[in-house]
């Protein structure tokens, strides 16, 4: 009877994802002109980023603070850091999708497409990981103080990637990538990531 | 009508093979390209040898378990190329595994049809359709992956998910219903099966025929200046800090 209910289900899975599928290879890959890519990107503070993730941060933040400071503090420090990864993550699939409009075309690649592409992959990996823990952590009420307050410092690493290390792989990948650009683009780009 | 149903895809799986054979498939996907090649050669040979019926007897079910074992090794091929990125990743290794055991968990949860004799026909049969578990899985799975990771659509990997994923989940669907139904749905579950089976080998084929792009290299020059001006950025950031 379980068996036949997860055949059903995984037969309705695959039907629907037939039908999503069709719909997207069919689909034209939108077409854009990377001069309005700059536009599209949401700016990332790299030091704010460096500063939430830094351990020593943390620690003179418990050192410094009492304990309900401390949960405050850190509550709002958490809010910051899923800000900049919802930033990452929109900024990571804006580059994928000019990189795939751009240099995909109609043709079929063996695999994942590019090094955009790739990069861009992990990054939302790594923020997808990163807010789930967020979220668990934030859901928490406040009036649960026997469980400790986790250090922001340990989402550097989420579902085995480095944030900061993918986020600048995907840079240098861009970079390469959008080589092509007038230079004041080039660096508006640079800046925006 | 019935026999000449059964090799419609066998012309269509001779013209993939030769469209792989020009894409140069057998390098990127050895054991994809193997499967299609023992498919028509199965296909061939069990047409020539219909009219033995012991001979044909043991080529039937010898081809049906290299038809179940070289899918399941297409599918962990084409899950090892969209992962490629993520090699370093050790739980990403426990994918394949993962998805073939709760496959094979799912279809021995199942009621084993009793009309078979013989263990190594059920083990056979037991393993064929955990493979087309295994196969509805990972294209259901990566269409999802790929929709929400946004990745590029038009990639081989996917084209070969899809051709498996649209024969496995028509032929997983039959198969339950011919085990409610019993020998009387025997027409339709063959039509069927062999209708979704050349469904799957023309996605190949039309996945195959487009050309693979190569990525252009950068230009040089303005390579070198696009990394320059990141590693100012890098370097500025590294002395506010």
């Amino acid at each position: 009877m379980l068996s036949s209910i997860l055949i059903w289900l995984l037969l309705a899975w695959s039907a629907l994802g037939l039908m999503y599928f069709l719909y997207r290879a069919c689909a034209r890959v939108p077409r854009h002109d990377p001069k309005n890519l700059v536009h599209y990107l949401h700016p990332v503070d790299w030091d704010l980023l460096e500063s939430l993730l830094d351990p020593a941060a943390d620690f003179e933040l418990r050192w410094r603070l009492s304990p309900r400071e401390f949960r405050e503090e850190q509550r709002c420090r958490m809010r910051l850091f899923r800000e900049l990864l919802r930033r990452m993550s929109h900024n990571s699939a804006v580059l994928a999708e000019f990189d795939n409009a751009l240099f995909g075309k109609d043709d079929f690649t063996p695999g994942p497409g590019s090094k955009v592409e790739e990069a861009a992959i992990k990054v939302r990996l790594y923020c997808t990981a990163a807010r789930i823990k967020l979220r668990v952590w934030l859901s928490l009420p406040d009036t649960l103080r026997a469980v400790p307050m986790p250090d922001l410092a340990r989402l550097r690493m989420a579902a085995d990637l480095d944030g900061p290390k993918v986020y600048e792989e995907l840079k240098a990948a861009a970079v390469e990538a959008f080589a092509d650009l007038q230079p004041a683009e080039l660096d508006a780009l640079t800046r925006n990531l | 009508m019935g026999a000449l149903l059964w090799y419609i895809p066998a012309p269509l799986l001779l013209l993939l093979v030769g469209v792989l054979v020009r894409r140069g498939a057998y390098r990127t996907f050895p054991f994809f390209f193997t499967y299609v090649a023992f498919g028509a050669a199965a296909d061939v040979t069990r047409f020539l040898t219909q009219g033995h019926h012991s001979l044909y007897f043991w080529i039937y079910w010898l081809t049906d378990a290299g038809y179940a074992l070289l899918g399941a090794l297409a599918m962990y091929e084409l899950l090892r190329k969209v992962l490629r990125g993520f090699s370093h990743i050790w739980w990403t290794h426990l994918i394949f595994p993962a998805v073939v055991t709760v496959g094979l968990s799912i279809w021995r949860m199942h009621v084993v049809p009793p009309q078979l004799q013989g263990p190594l026909r059920l083990w056979i049969v037991t393993g064929e359709i955990a493979v087309r578990i295994v196969q509805v899985f990972i294209f259901a799975g990566l269409v999802t992956f790929i929709g929400f990771f946004g990745f590029r659509w038009r990639q081989y990997p996917l084209g070969i998910a899809a051709g498996f994923g649209v024969y496995s989940t028509v032929a997983l669907l039959t198969t339950i219903k011919f085990s409610d139904f019993g020998t009387r749905f025997r027409f339709l579950w063959d039509a069927t099966s062999v209708v979704a089976y050349s469904f799957a080998v023309l996605i190949w084929i039309g996945f195959f025929f487009v050309p693979e792009k190569e990525e252009p290299p950068p230009n040089p020059e303005t390579l070198a200046f696009a990394l320059g001006t990141l590693n100012q950025y890098l370097d500025r950031l590294r002395r506010m800090r």
